[in-house]
């Protein structure tokens, strides 16, 4: 049996080296929305989200939406805002899109995304994760009905 | 194929210099806010440093380990379901905020990983393992069964529509 010549496997701290300075060159954008994520949490209060919401089940619904994505933070601040907006009489729907678009939408880190991934990229993820977190929050709020 | 090593450059600069002339124009209008701000900014990179330094390590096991013709075969156009699993399990396995992972996705997209898992990846971040908990304890079990269930299948969906719309490089 003919051995097959393997590729010969770089040396470890070569490749340390190569991953250590390509996540070096990105630091820059990391530490921009880093930064925007302390402005952001200084100057929007979980107060002055709250205000945003109406009443109404499809409008709330996409300001649950909007209002996630354009909030940046640990997903435990969004389970708190979230249940004091059910306390408050928030529809589910708008709750469930606002827990939803807090993790996969992100108007702070749009500029980083582009950069790294391209815009015809971040532009087709960013409508898909739009459009799935309202129809995800509609089927979960319809499902629990269903269920009770 | 073999790939050719980018010259090193820095990304973001303008980005940095935007967010650096916000803070100094905050400064002076209200020093106690940019003082807060930059505060919690610093308690943030303190926190997801570790990840910062996993990610750094992964990608450097992944490359060590794994042949870029390995890396495609798991997660390029010919994966299969194995790769959806894998980029589905990935997704929810990964902790700490999305940009801190386009360092290992940028690398892993570089050795052929198709569009729609990257999509799923984070599509499927929403469920966080840890976290599950906490959810269940504000909004129940049924809605977390029943949300985690709907992330799952629309992570799945997202991806595969991705690659309908925009064809996957491969």
């Amino acid at each position: 049996m003919d051995k097959k010549q393997s590729p010969q496997r770089p040396v470890f701290l070569k490749v340390l080296q190569k991953s250590s300075l390509s996540f070096l060159a990105m630091a820059p954008l990391l530490l921009g929305v880093i930064g925007l994520v302390g402005l952001f949490q200084v100057l929007v209060t979980p107060q002055m989200l709250a205000s945003l919401f109406q009443g109404d089940p499809f409008l709330d619904t996409l300001t649950g939406t909007l209002s996630g994505a354009a909030a940046a933070g640990n997903p435990i601040v969004s389970y708190v805002i979230g249940g004091e907006l059910l306390d408050q009489g928030i529809s589910l729907y708008a709750v469930s899109a606002f827990i939803l678009s807090w993790v996969t939408l992100g108007f702070i880190q749009l500029p980083a995304e582009v950069a790294v991934f391209g815009g015809r990229f971040t532009l087709y993820r960013n409508i898909l994760a739009f459009v799935f977190t309202m129809l995800i929050a509609v089927l979960t709020t319809l499902t629990m009905q269903v269920l009770s | 194929m073999k790939k050719q090593d980018k010259p090193f450059a820095f990304r973001g600069q303008y980005l940095l210099l935007v967010v650096a002339v916000f803070y100094t124009v905050l400064f002076f209008v209200n020093s106690h806010s940019a003082w807060v701000a930059m505060q919690k900014s610093s308690t943030i990179f303190l926190k997801i440093l570790p990840i910062f330094v996993f990610v750094i390590f992964f990608t450097t096991l992944l490359n060590y380990l794994l042949q870029p013709k390995k890396i495609t075969r798991h997660l390029g156009k010919d994966s299969g379901v194995k790769g959806w699993f894998w980029a589905l399990m990935a997704g929810v396995i990964s902790h700490g905020p999305m940009y801190a992972w386009y360092p290992l996705i940028e690398d892993l997209r570089s050795h052929g990983m198709r569009d729609g898992l990257t999509v799923v990846f984070f599509a499927s971040r929403t469920i966080k393992i840890p976290l599950l908990p906490m959810m269940v304890d504000y909004f129940g079990l049924t809605f977390t069964i029943v949300l985690s269930a709907y992330v799952l299948l629309g992570a799945l969906f997202q991806g595969l529509l991705l690659e309908m719309l925009k064809p996957t490089k491969g």
